[in-house]
């Protein structure tokens, strides 16, 4: 079984490094939508504390902030799109009856991607985070090793989330929309970009019912000191539960959506 | 695989489609699902060891009948077996023994190199990797690609895809193929390598099941053919005795100008005439073509002739020829395969 699984990240990662560049690229393209925050971070702080900004969070170092959001972002995204669009795109180029007719359970082709987007996303986080301490200066000041042992589980959560989002993407015929909206959503709703107590009261209830926004909040105060919502301890319960829980729903949405599929007969074209 | 054991059992298998019909951007037409019978019933059996063809126009049900034989599609009612395994209760057992090519251009990553296309199939397939790199040069080297295994797929030609699909369907060497439409849009070279090529498939044992709507082709092809229309089988059996069928019949086929309006009603009611089939022709030179079945040639050109002349008819070309399976569908159906 591994053997199998580690196939289907071999293919990915060949596809993904088929054109180097790409692979640049994507770690040139989130410093270049981070250099704006860094000036505009610098531009509202005296002293090198952003005080408007330290009152909301407790943090005056703005970038740091911004830059956790999008490392942990990129993974947001990685799972909505590398997840769930790439199994449409794969629907629609055909590949996916020839893999859905091999013995491998079905399931196992989402666990594979799982894999190759981990790595790929982790490479590009490590990119964007060297790049950081070259360009910006950036650097932890927490237990680093505390705040990856959090993000795990929230990870793991994402990823099951992403089974059954990837199911819901086959049935649809055109998933560009929705891939690009919820991921959009669920990103900024979590805290990306900015700390969610900004919001107005209903978008804030909708962000904090997202066990996502427990996750980049506790990496925050682990690394930036900023005033958690919650004590990290009972952050971390509630990312464990959210980890079982997708991992548990994700795969049976996924599997009973897949009957549907095989019922309508939506796999190929027509 | 038991011995005796029919490679594929298919029983009263049904596929029903839904269609819901959309009035406006979004909203979903109200009780305005309809259902289509995309596969409506049929029974057939593939003996091991022969290639068994399903003949019928487009539309006609080959491709959801192959889909629920590899496991893509459920079926509606009925049972399918494949090498004695049920396709629903035993899916994974089926589809390891099944190779399967449906779309074949379309069923490999162009942005992979042919090799890494097998080799990637191979793992899923669970053939161990020493084994693998065997096997994927033999058949590179057996469909002709060991040249090119190298390059991206995306550059091959369709016959080079086709034939990557092939061998990507014979990696894990299932006792049975399933090839849907496998020379369709190929040019007439590849195509008859594709067949020399499931030949030689048989000739080493293997079980064939395929689809097609060239006549010509699953007449040279097929041990037996079941001619498909509608989602129901209309005929089964070997080329020879479908054609037979139709008795000591010839066909006599005519070309004509102008429309055949009440011709085809004036040729039946002539004596020995035992059915005709009218189509416009192809060439679009406003002319007709008729297809006239008859008991004997000889006694009854006289008659046919004399008929369309009397209709004001100009001749443009006439042949006597034995039947063809073309024939044999349009005695069954009263249509073309073309149209
Ligand atoms: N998933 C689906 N949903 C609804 N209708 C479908 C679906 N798949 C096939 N059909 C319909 O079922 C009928 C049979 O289709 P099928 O693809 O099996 O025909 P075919 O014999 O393979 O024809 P072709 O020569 O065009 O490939 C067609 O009318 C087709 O439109
Ligand atoms: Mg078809």
């Amino acid at each position: 079984m591994i053997d199998t699984l580690l196939a289907i990240a071999r293919k990915d990662l060949i596809m993904f490094f088929r054109y180097p560049i790409n692979a640049v690229f994507r770690i040139v393209e989130p410093i270049m939508w981070l250099t704006p925050a860094f000036f505009l971070g610098r531009g509202f702080s005296v002293d090198g504390t952003a005080t408007g900004f330290a009152a909301y969070t407790g943090t005056g170092d703005f970038f740091s902030f911004i830059l956790l959001g999008s490392l942990l972002g990129a993974y947001i995204s990685a799972v909505f799109w590398g997840i769930g669009y790439s199994l449409k795109m794969e629907m629609d180029s055909g590949v996916l009856e020839s893999n859905w007719m091999t013995p491998v359970p079905r399931l196992a082709f989402l666990v594979g991607r799982t894999l190759t987007s981990l790595v790929v996303t982790t490479l590009n986080c490590t990119g964007v985070l060297l790049a950081s301490w070259l360009l910006f200066g950036f650097s932890a000041g927490g237990p680093v090793s505390k705040a990856m042992l959090i993000t795990l589980p929230m990870l793991a959560g994402l990823y099951g989330f992403g089974f059954a989002f990837a199911g819901l993407v086959l049935l649809m015929r055109d998933a560009n929309t929705l891939v690009d909206v919820s991921s959009f959503l669920v990103g900024e709703l979590s805290g990306r970009g900015f700390p969610v107590t900004v919001l107005p009261r209903a978008l804030m209830v909708i962000s904090l019912v997202l066990p996502t926004t427990y996750g980049f909040d506790a990496v925050r105060a682990l690394l930036l000191g900023t005033k958690p919502l919650l004590p990290l301890g009972v952050a971390a319960v509630v990312l464990v539960g959210f980890m079982v829980a997708m991992l548990v729903l994700g795969g049976m949405a996924f599997s009973a959506i897949e009957r549907v599929c095989r019922a309508r007969g939506t796999l190929g074209m027509h | 695989m038991n011995e005796r054991q029919d490679a594929v059992v298919v029983v009263g298998l049904r596929k029903v489609f839904e269609r819901r019909a959309r009035r406006g951007l979004l909203r979903r037409a109200q009780g305005e699902v309809k259902t289509l019978s995309a596969v409506d019933g049929i029974d057939f059996l593939v003996k091991r060891g022969e290639i068994f063809g399903l003949l019928g126009p487009n539309g006609a049900g080959k491709t959801t009948t192959i889909k629920m034989l590899c496991t893509l599609l459920s079926p509606t009612s009925g049972t399918a077996r494949v090498a004695g395994h049920d396709v629903v209760r035993e899916a994974a057992k089926v589809r390891s023994s099944l190779g399967t090519v449906l779309t074949g251009e379309r069923s490999v990553y162009w942005k992979l190199t042919g090799r890494e296309n097998l080799r990637y199939y191979a793992a899923l397939y669970r053939i161990p990797r020493r084994k693998a790199r065997e096997r994927i040069a033999e058949l590179l080297e057996r469909l002709e690609l060991a040249g090119r295994a190298d390059e991206l797929v995306e550059k091959y030609s369709s016959g080079m895809k086709q034939r990557l699909a092939l061998a990507r369907a014979l990696l894990p060497s299932p006792p049975i193929l399933l090839l849907d439409e496998p020379t369709v849009g190929l040019d007439p070279q590849a195509a008859r390598n594709l067949r020399q090529t499931i030949f030689d498939l048989k000739a080493g044992g293997k079980t064939v099941l395929l689809t097609t709507h060239y006549m010509a082709e699953a007449d040279e092809l097929c041990d037996r053919i079941a001619i498909i229309d509608q989602g129901r089988i209309i005929a089964l059996d070997s080329p020879a005795a479908l054609k037979e069928g139709l008795g000591a019949k010839e066909v006599v086929r005519l070309e004509i100008q102008g429309e055949p309006n009440g011709l085809g009603d004036a040729l039946r009611a002539l004596a020995l005439v035992e059915s005709v089939a009218v189509r416009p022709s192809v060439n679009g030179a406003g002319t007709c073509e008729l297809q006239v079945i008859t008991s004997n040639s000889r006694r009854s050109i006289g008659p046919i002739i004399e008929s369309v002349r009397a209709a004001g008819h100009e001749v443009v070309h006439f042949q006597v020829v034995q039947p063809t399976l073309e024939d044999v569908f349009i005695r069954l159906t009263g249509k073309s395969l073309r149209d």
